[in-house]
């Protein structure tokens, strides 16, 4: 019932949480297209960088997450962006999401300043909030939403290895597999 | 498994609205269509929704048999349009013929955008067990959101043929197929069966079938139906409702009047036709026949359904989705493999020179399902690890609520001051552990180079970290020709072990080596640990160990293939000079040796292979090929052979 799976790259700046790479499923709903995504959530510390740069790959998406409370994680990001640009493909969807919208009194990032960071990258921007869920939500769906339009415009080949895009559910391994087929036509 | 679960809570999003659906069948004995069919179609007070009206025998031509043509096709399609009920307006969802079976479903206009998928197959089971002469045709559609299965059949003829008919039903019920889901009758939620199905009455005469329906012993005259029996033995129609017949037998009539036949023949009347159904929320309101159409010898049939149709509410469904979608997430997240790991970063302070640490980390298997682990590569690495650590077991497999413990071991050859990895633990179809491992390693006089330990004027260990700084650049003076170190270890060997047999033949205890490095690492006032083997062993692992070999790496090679003395002598002299010194130096220790072989055993081939490979040693990974490994021996051999005094040099 599901026929595309998303590779989703998380990266959170200088979260402390995450050690290692946690991993989970997300199903959604897409142009009426049930999407599953697999997520990977990295760990977002420096001494990490090395090898969490092995999880870019062949991701369709990224979301890279800063703190809004805390400039450090937002200083991290154009190293991180650098990482995410060399290591993914040119079609990967890269969504900045300013976390912690909801502790607007320890501000550190201005909306506007953070708006003209993602600008000038190209990148989609968000300020959400995970404990509160706004935009979260939505970020998803339309890093989801974009790369299903990437693939029925044809810029996302999904025969093409590494487009972090699988035809068929599968189990998260190290290395996706290329069986991948072109779909029927969009209902949007 | 979605589509199970949103059927399962169907009700959460669905409302059910009632429907009249008319049905009627008609076995018309190939007359054309009378002017109007009003009576029969519109008799209810109120419009049905949705016709579906069947007839037999359209056609009886030869041409109808052969060709698919038949132009009764559209005579009674206008018919049946023309006579719809005049309270709503119809429109014909589909209409679909096998040679004289014909079925035709109408819809109001109102309703006709809320169906979809319309299909329609049809089956003959005629001469040969497929011609059209007999047979069913159907057509399925879906109703807002119930599908609905529409069939109209006309089984075997004649009175004997009871097996015959229930395979002919048979055959229908399997061999229908609408390509698309749902594929066959039975799939879909509400079947009506209309036709001439061509059921008779056992036993009873036709002057006894008269008799009863004056006595109106309308029972015992049901009681020796054909369908009735074999539905009721299971045989035919399984799971089929048809309701209770009140009406008298719809055939057979003489033409044009209401008379049962009266042919030579005489048939017994019998309800030919019928319509039943199956399914949820399906009610019969009436069931009946039309004894004002006389032009056929059967009569039509009709009935009227109060039918629940599944109307979805998008609203309510999208939310009952989202929360069909939030479980089979979690259905899904719960069975990923879950571990805990009692530390993820592994600490093993100091570690000394050839004292392997080791820590254990435990992972316990948290989650619902076994894990199977392992210790994956890094992007551009060789090894899941580097080469001074060992991890056991690097992969394996822990099973819900048990534990692993998984030894890492530590142990240096090299200096390396503070060092550090970072390891991947993979568990199979679910997440990966970052560990980091890190430690300071102690220094120690055997992983420190010539040139270092030359100028060291105390135990390494003593040594302040600027003195150690000076000396690592060079700037510091050399004080020994050739290290302190090694001096200790061969002036002991000069005095205590000369004699010794199987000097550098047998094993010391690991225990009495680490006295010596200490001894040699830290000073001490004490002697050096009385034990000629033990002291025999440093020696080697010291010059196997320190930083830069004897010979220099780049030398090697051109050493081994020296093919006289005065080559070997040649090499020697471009030796680093405190290289040189200590190779001299080692040299004329195993030439004092070689002079007490007698007594302790040694000869020159057996010295310089032990020796020869290890002064001049390879890199790691780095294997000889035999010449060159046989050429280290020689090389070392010229030395313990010849006079070497002339190249033993004043220290400068």
């Amino acid at each position: 019932m599901i026929s595309l799976t998303y590779k989703f790259t998380v990266v959170m700046a200088d979260c402390p949480h995450t050690i290692g790479v946690e991993f989970g499923t997300r199903i959604i709903e897409v142009c009426g297209q049930k999407i599953k995504l697999q997520i990977w959530d990295t760990a977002g510390q420096e001494r990490f960088r090395a090898v969490t740069r092995s999880y870019y790959r062949g991701a369709a998406g990224a979301l890279m997450v800063y703190d809004i409370t805390r400039r450090s994680t937002y200083n991290h990001l154009s190293s991180w962006l650098t990482d995410t640009r060399n290591l993914t493909n040119p079609s990967t969807v890269i969504f900045l999401i300013g976390n912690k919208c909801d502790l607007e009194g320890q501000r550190d990032v201005t909306y506007e300043e953070a708006k003209q960071f993602a600008e000038e990258n190209g990148l989609m921007f968000v300020e959400a909030s995970a404990k509160t869920g706004s935009n979260v939500e939505d970020a998803f769906l339309e890093t989801a939403t974009r790369i299903y339009q990437s693939i029925q415009d044809g810029r996302l080949d999904l025969n093409a290895a590494e487009s972090g895009v699988q035809h068929k559910p599968s189990q998260p391994g190290r290395n996706l597999s290329n069986d991948l087929h072109q779909k029927d036509n969009c209902p949007c | 498994m979605f589509r199970f679960e949103m059927e399962s809570r169907k009700a959460q999003y669905t409302r059910l609205r009632e429907c009249s659906i008319f049905v009627g069948t008609w076995n018309v004995n190939g007359q054309p269509p009378p002017p109007s069919l009003s009576t029969w179609l519109s008799c209810d007070p109120e419009p049905p929704i949705l016709y579906a009206i069947g007839f037999q025998e359209l056609d009886l031509s030869k041409e109808a048999f052969l060709f698919s043509d038949s132009p009764r096709e559209a005579e009674w399609e206008r018919a049946v349009v023309t006579s719809t009920h005049p309270g709503a307006k119809y429109r014909t969802l589909a209409l679909i013929r096998l040679v004289g079976i014909q079925l035709i479903v109408l819809i109001q206009t109102d309703h006709y955008g809320f169906v979809k998928d319309v299909a329609y197959d049809t089956c003959g089971t005629g001469i040969l067990g497929k011609m059209g002469n007999k047979g069913g045709v159907a057509i399925r559609i879906r109703l807002y959101d119930t599908t609905l299965c529409f069939v109209n059949s006309h089984l075997a003829a004649h009175q004997d043929e009871v097996q015959r008919r229930n395979q002919d039903f048979r055959d229908i019920t399997d061999r229908i197929n609408f390509r698309k889901p749902p594929q066959t009758i039975k799939e879909h939620d509400q079947v009506y069966w209309l036709g001439d199905l061509n059921y008779r009455l056992d036993r009873l005469t036709h002057e006894e079938v008269k008799r009863l329906l004056i006595l109106k012993e309308m029972p015992n005259i049901l009681r020796y139906d054909q369908l009735g029996m074999e539905q009721s033995s299971g045989r035919v129609f399984e799971g089929y409702t048809e309701n209770e017949i009140t009406f008298q037998p719809t055939y057979k009539y003489d033409l044009n009047t209401d008379k049962f036949d009266s042919s030579e023949k005489a048939r017994a009347p019998a309800w030919c036709d019928r319509i039943l159904y199956r399914g949820k929320g399906m009610h019969q309101m009436v069931y009946r026949s039309h004894m004002e159409y006389r032009m056929s010898d059967h009569k039509p049939v009709s009935a009227l359904f109060r039918s629940e149709i599944a109307v979805i509410d998008e609203t309510k469904q999208k939310k009952v989705q989202e929360e069909v979608f939030k479980l089979m997430d979690k259905l899904e997240n719960e069975i990923l493999p879950q571990v805990t790991v009692d530390q993820t970063e592994v600490l093993f302070g100091l570690v000394k020179f050839k004292e392997p640490v080791a820590r254990e980390i435990i992972v316990a298997n948290t989650g619902q399902v076994p894990v199977e682990f392992n210790f994956v590569k890094k992007i551009n690495e060789e090894s899941y690890c580097k080469e001074w650590l060992r991890i056991t077991p690097n992969c394996g497999s822990i099973e819900p609520g048990e534990k692993c413990d998984i030894r890492f071991e530590v142990n240096l050859e090299q200096h390396l001051g503070k060092f550090d990895d970072i390891l991947v633990l993979h568990l199979e179809n679910g997440k990966d552990i970052f560990i980091s491992v890190s430690g300071d390693c102690l220094r120690s006089c055997f992983t420190t180079s010539i040139a270092v330990l030359c100028r060291c004027s105390l135990p390494i260990l003593l040594m302040s970290p600027e003195q150690l700084r000076l000396a690592e650049s060079q700037q510091s003076l050399v004080l020994y020709s050739v290290p302190r170190e090694l001096w200790l270890m061969v002036d002991y060997l000069y005095r205590n072990g000369l004699k010794n047999k199987d000097l550098f033949e047998s094993t010391a205890l690991h225990d009495d080596i680490i006295k010596i490095r200490d001894w040699l690492d830290n000073g001490s006032l004490n002697p050096i640990l009385d034990n000629v083997s033990a002291v025999a062993e440093c020696l080697l692992l010291f010059l196997q160990h320190t930083k830069d070999p004897v010979v220099p790496y780049y030398q090697t090679d051109k050493c081994a293939m020296c093919a006289n003395f005065a080559m070997c002598q040649s090499m020697v002299l471009q030796l680093p000079d405190l290289h040189r010194n200590v190779f001299l130096y080692i040299c004329m220790f195993l030439k004092e040796l070689l002079k007490h072989s007698t007594e302790n055993g040694t000869d020159v081939k057996m010295l310089a292979t032990i020796f020869g490979n290890i002064m001049l040693r390879n890199p790691k990974d780095k294997k000889d090929r035999p010449q060159v490994a046989r050429g280290k021996v020689t090389f070392l051999q010229f030395f313990l052979d010849n006079d070497i005094s002339g190249l033993i040099m004043p220290k400068q």
